[in-house]
């Protein structure tokens, strides 16, 4: 999975993390276009990858938008050039969690909400925000 | 009556509870029996799609194990439990992943006597039982009830592992509600996301993703939607996205449970938001 | 005194090895001194040369000469590829009195120097002897000639086919030109107005389709399909069918009345699914020919024998309810494909709502909406409620570039028509608003550009980013698509959506490709024989190449290309006789117990058993000399021309 573009060790470890060889990807928008988060999700998947094209992998880890991903898929199975967004997201998710960084708090959960909302989808949220 | 090896997974086993008591229910009506797995453990609530977290896998392939033991189907109700089992299964069996199936493998105590086949109840109903067969068992039939089928994201991506349906345009649900006497409608939405775990720590967001999917169903025409997980359920319904508590939201297994004629008590309402009830009843399907 | 005739010993012949370099390309990795030096041992090399460029003058003069000097028997020419320069050396050759058919190439370059290393001398050196070894073999052949039918069978009406008929017809010889539909023109006929100039597609067209129409050496069939053809180039025997047509071509005056009157209902493919279409119908007012056919599964007296209202008031009484298909036998010498393309059926594009929303169809609909002639006398409306749309949203590369959809190319032609159609809409609707969703905006052709600006000047907005989703939300068409320029997601709201979908080859063009065995490419688009050098043949010889059925282009792209097909039909017209490869497969009668394992080898059908004799029969302009008949025959009574089993063993060393 070579890629020809001034890559950076970062930009390596995501691509072998997350299968995805962002060099396939021709900027056209789809994935942004089909995402359901919507404005929420910055930067939008298409510019995500465009940051890692351009070697800005380090802005891409800093960034709120790969903490949106819902993982629904809709992204990849759009791409005319079946690039994976969401595996790309978990990918940066990945690396940040695996320095010990959580993005959420599991102790910020509200009591009330702890007795309402279904199981899964805390253990869901948790797995990928936090260490 | 065909038993099936069952997985309800943690939300169905206790917040949603009703839901699971309710498809059993349904199942035993239409014949087959869902028997629960002995010491299941959490399937781990959505796929770790890195390429090398083994970590992440342990948990559902302990399931698999355990239930290959068991026998070559396992069904699940929940459209995410669905989508991780039968996306770690494919794991395990893909050509060339041979190595990392085997140290999989090593890390639990269970033995994997065969590859399990991993099955929603909606599979069961269609390819298993027949739609003809669940016909004949329809005692109430749902009056034409317009209902719009709510597929999720989950049930039907990636395609190529779960080869559920077409992921743009399903239509399991859409057949199960026709045989059950309703009439699903045209819907956009079917599988668009309604935001998922996000309502956890980004819940606008959820919000959002879930009133678009309510719009969809109401400009067709739905008077009720039908889901298959018990998250997307949540989203959808105790959101309140709409507070003027139109479009209620079943499970499908619950319009199943009207229409082959379980009781009120049977079916499980009691955790919805508004009242589902008294719209079924406005219907004349109680 | 005469001497008795000795029995003269068989001597061998003198063999004259010419190793060219290639520039670097064959000597930077081949040892070349080596190599002459092992070549220069081998038994019945009389000669050695080598040379850094034995293509160029000075490169065949030096082989000429040897050829005279050296008195050399047999050629072996040490190079490239065969398909490059084996005519050139062996017309240099020919040219210096030896048989052309005892001049061989060794492929040292894209079999050994371009592929191999390390061992590449080695090879070199085993490619010459191999090759030495047949050549020594090599009889002295003459090429076979065949006559040449000078009339041409163009398929396909559209402007591709229109445009090659006329040429060929023009310069005097008679043109057969065939079309499935029941009157000429194709696509373009469909079109309302074509970029870049806006001329009026009509008008442009009908000149030629009246031409073509009327044209003393055109033989029109339309409402025709070709069921086979046989022979080879210079004699092609085409079986073709003429449906049924229910219509009598010679009483029909093309008044129009039974159109006005028929009840039988059908899809117009012509617009596109807009409107129900007559089972009598003509695809345009201006048709040529104007003779109107009957849709057999539309009709009602046809199917149940109620109506037959055409029949009552024809004033000719032309219409013939028990007409059939019927087969004519045309024969050719050259033949033109032009079947031409169509549009990627859109409810392929799962997550564009076709099916599910009405106002969302694809470019030649809206070209319908757009003509005058269409079904809406040429004003906007739209299909759900006939309103007038005030916002378009403009939809282009709807599976193309898409590797995922099955069809990752560009279709070339959508990027201008969507702009034209933007600026023809706000023409019609002053008010109106257009929004053209891209990806980029591909302008390659001369005013192409300009065009483009002329649509920005317009107040047409040009968004890019690739639509994901159109859905319905009451009385407007959701659009969610991106601005990757400012980085976010955009959702439009229009009245009506127009797809730019995916130029692909026509279906039936991509049957007939099959039936005739002529090159398709993965996507069904017909194979040229050189994508570069060679754009309007294929390898198939006589069959040449004119349209969209090679490849997505626009008219202007068309039209250059028919008129070269023509050409080349022209130029093998040019000659009194075909010459063809003499390397043929040879049959020993004596052998020969008419097994017919040979007849059903071959490919190309030029063997056959003849019942009467049991032996079989080589049809040597048929042949194409590929040997397999040879190899299958069990007696070994097929032999081939100059790779015989003799030359074969010697090849090979094996014994």
């Amino acid at each position: 999975m070579a890629t020809s573009h001034p890559s950076s060790e970062l930009l390596e470890q995501l691509q072998t993390l997350s299968g995805q060889n962002v060099s396939d990807c021709y900027q056209c928008g789809c994935c942004t276009s089909g995402c359901p988060i919507g404005e929420a999700m910055d930067p939008p998947p298409s510019k995500a990858i465009r940051l890692l094209q351009l070697g800005k992998a380090q802005e891409l880890l800093d960034s709120e938008g790969i903490w949106m991903c819902a993982s629904c898929l809709v992204c990849g199975t759009r791409c005319p050039r079946a690039v994976d967004y969401a595996r790309i997201a978990e990918a940066c998710r990945a690396l940040i969690l695996r320095s010990k960084q959580s993005r959420v708090d599991p102790d910020t959960v509200t009591v009330p909400e702890l007795e309402e909302i279904p199981q899964q989808a805390f253990i869901a949220a948790f797995r990928k925000s936090s260490v | 009556m065909t038993k099936y090896a069952y997985y309800p997974g943690c939300t169905l086993y206790t917040k949603a509870r009703n839901l699971d008591l309710c498809a059993r229910k349904a199942a035993e009506k239409v014949g087959f029996e869902l028997t629960e797995m002995p010491s299941w453990n959490c399937c781990g609530a959505i796929y770790n799609a890195t390429s090398d977290d083994l970590a992440a896998q342990v948990g559902p392939v302990r399931n698999l194990a355990k239930a290959s033991q068991l026998g070559e189907k396992l069904v699940t109700l929940c459209a995410a439990c669905y989508n991780v089992l039968k996306r770690v299964q494919d794991r395990l069996d893909q050509p060339g992943n041979e190595i990392e199936s085997e140290r999989l493998k090593t890390f639990v105590d269970e033995k994997f006597e065969r590859s399990v086949k991993v099955l929603h109840y909606l599979e069961v109903l269609k390819n298993d039982i027949g739609w003809d067969r669940v016909k004949e068992k329809v005692t109430k039939p749902l009056a034409k009830l317009k209902v719009a089928s709510y597929y999720g994201c989950l049930m039907v991506r990636p395609k190529e592992v779960l080869g559920f349906d077409d992921p743009e345009n399903p239509q399991v649900m859409d057949d199960l509600m026709r045989v059950l006497g309703a009439e699903p409608t045209k819907f956009d939405f079917k599988a668009e996301c309604c935001g998922g775990y996000l309502v956890v720590n980004r819940r606008e967001v959820a919000k959002a993703a879930s009133q678009k999917i309510l719009d969809n169903a109401r400009a067709w025409g739905a008077e009720a939607i039908v889901t298959t997980c018990p998250l997307c359920q949540y989203n959808l319904d105790k959101l309140r996205v709409l507070t003027d508590g139109s479009l209620p939201v079943f499970y499908f297994t619950q319009l199943l449970g009207v229409a082959v004629g379980l009781n009120l008590d049977e079916l499980g309402l009691e955790h919805s938001a508004g009242d589902p009830a008294g719209f079924l009843r406005s219907k004349g399907l109680l | 005194m005469e001497q008795p005739a000795q029995p003269q010993k068989k001597q061998r012949p003198r063999v004259g090895v010419f190793v060219c370099h290639c520039g670097i390309n064959i000597a930077g990795v081949v040892k070349i001194p080596e190599l002459m030096e092992r070549v220069g041992v081998m038994p019945g090399v009389a000669v050695t040369k080598d040379y850094k460029y034995c293509c160029s003058d000075p490169g065949q003069q030096m082989i000429r000469d040897s050829i005279k000097n050296d008195r050399l028997d047999r050629v072996v020419v040490a190079c490239c590829s065969p398909t490059l320069h084996e005519t050139t050396f062996r017309n240099a050759s020919a040219e210096a009195g030896l048989n052309p058919y005892q001049c061989e190439i060794a492929n040292i370059r894209e079999q050994c120097s371009w592929v191999t290393e390390d061992k590449a001398t080695d090879k070199a050196t085993e490619i010459v002897r191999t090759t030495k070894a047949k050549v020594e073999n090599d009889f002295p052949l003459e090429a076979i000639t065949v006559p040449i039918n000078k009339r041409a069978l163009v398929v396909g009406a559209g402007i591709a086919g229109i445009q090659a008929a006329l040429d060929i017809a023009n310069a005097g010889h008679e043109v057969v030109l065939v079309d499935k539909e029941p009157s000429i023109g194709g696509h373009m006929a469909q079109l309302s107005e074509t970029f870049p100039t806006l001329d009026c597609s009509q008008c442009i067209l009908t000149p030629r389709t009246v031409e073509a129409g009327r044209h003393p050496k055109i033989k029109l069939m339309t409402y025709s399909e070709i069921e086979s053809v046989s022979g080879y180039v210079g004699n092609f025997k085409v079986k073709v069918r003429q449906k049924a047509r229910y219509v009598d071509f010679k009483t029909c005056t093309g008044c129009g009345v039974c159109l006005e009157k028929c009840a039988g209902r059908t899809d117009a493919r012509f617009e596109r699914g807009l409107v129900r279409g007559k089972a009598i119908y003509r695809l345009l007012p201006q048709a040529v020919p104007n003779r109107p056919v009957i849709d057999a599964k539309a009709c009602v007296y046809l199917t149940k024998g109620k109506c037959g209202i055409c029949a009552k008031v024809c004033p000719t009484g032309a219409i013939r309810y028990d007409d059939t298909d019927k087969f004519v036998e045309e024969e050719v010498g050259a033949i033109v494909l032009a079947t031409g393309y169509e549009l990627f059926d859109a409810a392929g594009l799962a997550s564009y709502g076709v099916g599910l929303v009405p106002d969302v169809v694809d470019g030649l609909a809206f070209e319908r909406l757009l003509s005058a002639s269409g079904p809406t006398s040429g004003e906007v409306k739209r299909p759900s409620d006939g309103k007038v749309p005030k916002k378009i949203v403009f939809v282009q590369c709807a599976g193309s570039r898409d590797s995922t959809a099955g069809m990752p190319y560009c279709s070339k032609i959508c990027c201008m028509y969507t702009a034209k159609q933007a600026i023809l809409y706000k023409h019609r609707v002053h008010d109106g608003e257009a929004t053209i969703c891209y990806i980029d905006v591909r302008t390659p052709g001369k005013g192409f550009e300009e065009f483009y600006k002329r649509a920005t000047d317009d107040g047409i907005q040009y968004l890019r980013g690739k639509v994901s989703k159109i859905f319905r939300q009451g009385d407007k068409v959701v659009v969610w698509t991106s601005d990757t320029l400012a980085g976010r997601k955009v959702e439009l709201e229009a009245d009506m959506v127009v797809l730019a979908t995916a130029v692909v080859a026509s279906p039936d063009g991509v049957a007939l490709a099959r039936k005739l065995k002529t090159q398709i490419d993965s996507h069904g688009f017909m194979t040229e024989a050189h994508p570069k050098l060679r754009p309007v043949e294929t390898l198939t010889a006589g069959f040449f190449l004119a349209g969209c059925g090679q490849g997505p282009k626009d008219i202007p792209e068309t039209v250059a290309q028919a008129s070269a097909a023509a050409a080349k039909v022209l130029a093998m017209f040019g000659n009194t006789r075909l010459t063809h490869s003499p390397t043929t497969a040879e049959v020993e009668e004596d052998i020969c117990v008419g097994c017919g394992y040979c007849e059903r080898t071959c490919a190309y059908e030029a063997v056959k058993v003849d019942p009467a004799t049991k032996k079989a029969v080589v049809n040597a302009a048929l042949c194409e000399g590929c040997g397999a008949c040879a190899v299958a025959c069990p007696s070994g009574a097929m032999t081939h021309k100059n790779a015989t089993k003799k030359a074969i063993f010697q090849m090979t060393d094996l014994f």
